[in-house]
């Protein structure tokens, strides 16, 4: 498959508990640099239907389908991305986002298709914990 | 044992139910009782699928007060989730006998007021409230364990019998 053919740019939203996907995106600027066009949303006080609302408002302009970046599997960030997703197909969730996932996304979001960009961040984002262990 | 906690929460099976009570209580089920999630198949098998490892059912409420009592005595424990006050008074009033409900969030929408940062009543949930506290049921607001347990009747002393 041509992984250089996507001309477009996948769009993503960061839907994150309190404060963190405001935060990753802040340390991601520290080491990428300005960053434009990534959206963040926090799931704080809001019940699962705001957050559906808010995430669909997010997406509802993606003509092409785009990724939600949430943090983990069976929070409400995750649930509710899924709900919107159900009304706009093209989307897909990716949980879990960590800081190298999220940079690896920034240097690909505009050469792969949103597929192949979803299963790349997914194995750069488990690749990236490691143990460093002490010598014994 | 069984049962857990009983927990009064807008978004059910969520982070803190997961990852903080899951922890500390370690459930080997989860019974989400909620009508409307049980009358739509992708709703159910969205939250089936969103607690690796534990057995999550989703009932509806006449579903749940049949089956509760054998549930109450099987091995193992469960957490029982509920969205709201009114669905554990629909219980209560079908014959599930709660002592005590957990309520872990209860979120902003237009006509409620705030009791807390997670708890937010209209006049229908304090109805529901006073109701259960009158049958002898406690409501205690605790969002995760680490946080401490306050009653409901001591934050939003209009719900009092």
């Amino acid at each position: 498959m041509d992984t250089t053919s996507s001309a477009t740019t996948v769009p993503a939203v960061m839907v994150m508990h309190a404060d963190l996907a405001s935060a990753l995106l802040r340390a991601a600027e520290k080491v990428y640099g300005p960053i434009e066009g990534v959206r963040v949303l926090s799931n704080e006080g809001l019940s699962r239907l705001q957050l559906e609302e808010a995430i669909e408002k997010e997406v509802q302009g993606w003509m092409s389908g785009g990724l939600v970046l949430t943090d983990f599997w069976g929070g409400s960030c995750h649930t509710c991305g899924a709900a919107a997703q159900r009304k706009h197909g093209e989307l897909i969730i990716l949980t879990g986002i960590n800081l190298p996932a999220l940079l690896d996304y920034l240097h690909n979001r505009d050469r792969l298709s949103l597929t192949e960009l979803a299963e790349r961040l997914q194995t750069k984002g488990r690749e990236s914990i490691r143990v460093q262990s002490s010598n014994p | 044992m069984s049962f857990a906690l009983h927990r009064i929460d807008d978004r059910l099976i969520h982070g803190q139910v997961l990852v903080a009570w899951g922890s500390r209580l370690d459930p080997q089920r989860m019974w989400v009782v909620d009508d409307a999630v049980a009358s739509s198949p992708w709703e159910k098998q969205l939250f089936a699928d969103a607690a690796p490892g534990i057995g999550v059912q989703v009932l509806t409420v006449a579903e749940a007060i049949a089956a509760h009592a054998a549930e109450a005595v099987a091995s193992g424990s469960t957490f029982l989730l509920v969205r709201d006050l009114a669905t554990a008074r629909r219980l209560h009033d079908g014959g599930v006998r709660v002592g005590s409900w957990n309520v872990g969030g209860l979120h902003y929408a237009s006509g409620k007021t705030k009791v807390n940062e997670y708890v937010y009543l209209d006049e229908a949930d304090r109805l529901d409230a006073r109701a259960l506290l009158t049958a002898g049921v406690a409501l205690h607001v605790q969002d995760v364990p680490a946080s401490k347990a306050m009653t409901l009747g001591a934050l939003e002393p209009t719900v009092q019998p």
